[in-house]
């Protein structure tokens, strides 16, 4: 499987994941699809995403929210993309209607059939096994505004992923307590930073740190 | 730093000046056209009330508050709201009841409530029709222009249609007649500042809200603005009784209006005006009746020039709608009368561009010549042409082009944008096998296709295939709830038509790459983000206004002024489709609440209805 995390940011801070993701597609002008976590006000980041990736060379985009009803025309498309980016937004608004519109398990299979899927913020979290790091710390997480009741995520990867991280002593408080409930390491990673997973090699960009079981690692 | 912070705090300790809300006190120019154009009433300071909506945006817009002025009302800018807006007239009723009123109370201007000709009043010739439950506050005029402000809910006139159905004046608040008692209701005043506001944002000309007052039992007044309130049933009343100073009187005042605003710049002096006033009317009224085809907005313009403003402008919310599909064959059913449809919007505008044709030669001539002798008038063709020109340019917007692209398509590529309109209308125009039937506030048939959403994702496609796509896909793209599979029986003509929409999109998309020396799929890729704003899935309509508004009511006692005014800017911003203005709401420093929630949900179930 081929993965990108951002930790968060604007699409300019997220030049090297971007070229990344690019790059493991294999292809020099890849087709990238931009699915936003809520579509509310989301034609304007898709402009901006757009302009940042046209940058780097790409011509082909498709917008696909899938928080309304689409049609499967246009699901075709999406699913037929070298890239799948899952914005950032609402984790629990996001990950509901990936379920609810039935485009969780095709993201899934898209990602496992050698599909570039990257994700940032709560577009990352929802490929972890859970959702769990959108609940915490209490001073900045998502609200659970849709009332959702499983979190369990795609489940690409065996570790969790925490955005928008600072490295500060109420965050690494937070995330270690966290770490000790987890079988698995949870990575941490500022905005602009971010983790590239090519098949079971995994490669950090930025400065991301590692809380496992209650202690905390830089992993560059 | 220090000094912003310190010139805030001393206005937010009650430093900020209110003293423009005076210039509002019932003085009005349109007293002095001495044409028996209103009637004058008293009025006393009406108590109980409480601030339930203030536009602070059009505050601004108007000079009324400081530019700097933040988004909260001040104990002081609510001491003077209520002092200037919280009114009652005395009316005749109480007058001829001799009904104690402290002097105290009583206000020291006058206010007009003003006369027009009303197609649902038993005397059709204005002498006795008008506002009925509004007054007219006064005219506010700074260097940013001249505003009439008018109040809704201030109390039973003369001039509405109750009292010359009764033949009796009646009690201001009267439970025994709703329409006609001079109240107006709390969700009146908040569906039309919604549904204004969004108008507004998108570029229509409207009447704005900038006060809504709240009273027990849910009632309200609801304080409008606009640059010009008059309306072309102003001028037809002067007409209908054949008064020809009176008439002159009233189209002087509202050219010089128009003239002062600098939106008339070039008007000449003298009798020419009233040829450049026809001019400019044709204009605006076949522009007008071009938008409000396009954008769906249905509202019912009928001979009396009523509910509409001489310049194009929507007033009276009560009957206005946005469709999310072309509903051709909605009605809205007014007891006595059903309304207009949105098709025959457009002959009422033209007629009533006829009716100014008929008074600019009364005034011209002295001579009142029947109606039927302007219907092959020049403004007749030049409105035909205006319509059709506005319809083109409305189209090569929808699909994204910019300004520029746009020039060029109407200037160089007239005849195919006109071959596309053609083929967009038949899809656009498509009703239901279902024929007329009644819906809670008239009859409707259905329309078949939601064309936004053709235009927002065609460009797409184009982008990710470089072809065109299959028919089915094609219709199953813009296929609406509506559309049932027995609509959807084989037609070889509807699949001719499928591949004509492609092919003349397609060409006016190459000619516009050629003009601008740009490859195809770029031109395409701009189009895919622009449309993707102006088309976007959700857009308001009638009912999703009425949904919010009885949402909004629902929680309003626990939402404060400054509350509601967030949740308007955000909502307003929500449905901004305009790509050039579209901001990122972070930029509005708005919290998507739940109620907001709500609002979005509201609009995307409803986004296809009436």
């Amino acid at each position: 499987m081929k993965l990108v995390f951002h930790g968060g940011g604007y699409d300019r801070d997220n030049r090297e994941l971007n070229l990344k993701a690019i790059e493991l597609s294999g292809e020099k002008k890849p087709v990238i699809a931009y699915i936003p976590a809520q579509s509310y006000d989301s034609e304007v980041d898709f402009r901006d995403f757009v302009k940042e990736h046209q940058k780097y060379g790409l011509r082909q985009f498709l917008y696909f929210p899938i928080d309304y009803p689409f049609d499967n025309t246009l699901k075709r498309e999406l699913l037929k993309a070298d890239i799948i980016h899952l914005s950032g937004g609402n984790t629990f608004h996001f990950l509901k209607y990936l379920k609810e519109h039935k485009v969780f398990n095709d993201l899934k299979n898209f990602a496992k059939k050698g599909g570039i899927l990257t994700g940032l913020s709560a577009g990352a979290i929802v490929m972890t096994p859970r959702i769990s790091a959108a609940t915490y710390p209490d001073f900045d997480c998502d609200e659970n505004e849709v009332g959702l009741l499983n979190f369990t995520g795609m489940g690409l990867v065996k570790f969790e992923f925490f955005p928008h991280y600072s490295n500060s002593r109420r965050y690494d408080d937070e995330l270690k307590k966290q770490s000790l409930k987890l079988k698995y390491p949870l990575y941490a990673a500022p905005d602009g930073a971010g983790v590239i997973v090519e098949e079971d090699k995994i490669k950090f960009v930025g400065k991301v740190a590692c809380f496992f079981q209650g202690k905390k690692m830089f992993m560059n | 730093m220090t000094q912003l912070k310190l010139r805030r705090a001393s206005q937010s300790d009650g430093l900020y000046d209110y003293s423009q809300f005076n210039k509002i006190d019932g003085e009005h120019p349109l007293r002095e056209t001495n044409c028996d154009c209103f009637v004058d009433y008293r009025a006393r300071h009406r108590k109980g009330a409480k601030i339930a909506a203030f536009n602070f945006g059009l505050a601004r817009d108007m000079g009324l508050i400081a530019e700097d002025h933040p988004n909260v009302l001040t104990p002081e800018l609510e001491k003077i709201l209520l002092d200037k807006f919280s009114l009652v007239i005395i009316n005749e009723y109480d007058i001829l009841n001799k009904v104690h009123i402290d002097e105290s109370e009583i206000l020291p201007g006058k206010y007009m409530a003003t006369k027009y000709l009303q197609l649902q009043h038993p005397n059709k010739q204005g002498k006795t029709s008008g506002d009925g439950r509004s007054i007219w506050n006064g005219c506010f005029k700074n260097r940013k222009g001249h505003w009439d402000v008018s109040s809704r809910g201030t109390g039973a006139t003369r001039l509405s249609p109750a009292t010359s159905i009764h033949n009796k004046f009646w009690k201001t608040g009267d439970p025994n007649i709703s329409y006609g008692c001079g109240y107006c209701e709390l969700d009146e005043g908040i569906s039309t500042l919604f549904f204004s506001e969004v108008l507004h944002k998108n570029g229509l000309p409207t009447e704005r809200v900038l006060l809504v007052l709240e009273y027990p039992k849910k009632i309200s007044i609801v304080v409008r603005a606009h640059q010009n309130l008059i309306r072309p049933s102003h001028l037809f009343s002067h007409l209908k009784q054949g008064n020809v100073h009176a008439l002159k009187s009233m189209l002087d005042y509202y050219i010089e209006r128009q003239v002062l605003n600098k939106v008339w710049k070039d008007c000449p002096k003298g009798k020419n005006k009233y040829k450049y006033f026809l001019t400019k009317q044709t204009e605006i009224f076949a522009k007008m009746a071009a938008n409000f085809e396009d954008e769906y907005i249905f509202c019912w313009l009928d001979w009396d020039g009523d509910n509409i403003l001489m310049d194009g402008g929507i007033i009276d919310y009560g009957s206005v709608r946005q469709f999310g599909l072309f509903h051709a064959e909605y009605r809205y059913d007014d007891v006595q009368r059903y309304s207009t449809t949105i098709v025959e919007q457009k002959h009422k505008a033209k007629y009533i561009v006829q009716t100014f044709a008929q008074i600019v030669e009364f005034i011209q001539t002295g001579k009142k010549k029947n109606i039927k002798l302007f219907s092959e008038h020049w403004s007749q063709q030049h409105f035909d042409l205006i319509f059709q020109n506005v319809k083109d340019r409305n189209l090569v917007k929808k699909i994204g082009f910019k300004d520029q692209d746009i020039d060029f398509l109407l200037k160089n590529k007239k005849s195919l944008v006109k071959e596309f309109r053609k083929t967009f209308t038949y899809f656009e125009r498509m009703r239901s096998k279902r024929e007329v039937y009644q819906v809670a506030d008239g009859i409707t048939r259905d329309a078949l296709f939601c064309m936004r959403d053709i235009l927002r994702e065609l460009p797409q496609m184009y982008l990710l295939r470089d072809n065109v796509i299959e028919r089915k896909e094609f219709i199953d793209i813009m296929r609406s709830s509506y559309c049932k599979d027995k609509d959807l029986q084989q037609n070889h003509y509807r699949d001719r038509m499928v591949d004509q929409f492609q092919q003349q999109y397609l060409a006016i998309i190459q000619a516009v790459a050629r003009k601008r020396k740009m490859r195809k799929f770029e031109v395409v890729l701009e189009l895919t983000m622009r449309a993707s704003i102006i088309n976007k899935f959700d857009r308001v309509t009638g009912d999703s206004i009425t949904l919010i508004t009885d949402r909004i009511l629902r929680d309003f006692k626990k939402l404060d002024n400054d509350e509601i005014y967030r949740i308007l800017m955000d909502f307003v911003e929500y449905q901004n489709h305009n790509p050039d203005t579209k901001i990122h709401m972070d930029e509005l420093h708005v919290k998507k609440s739940p109620i907001i929630r709500s609002m979005i949900s509201i609009v995307r179930e409803n986004r296809e209805g009436l």
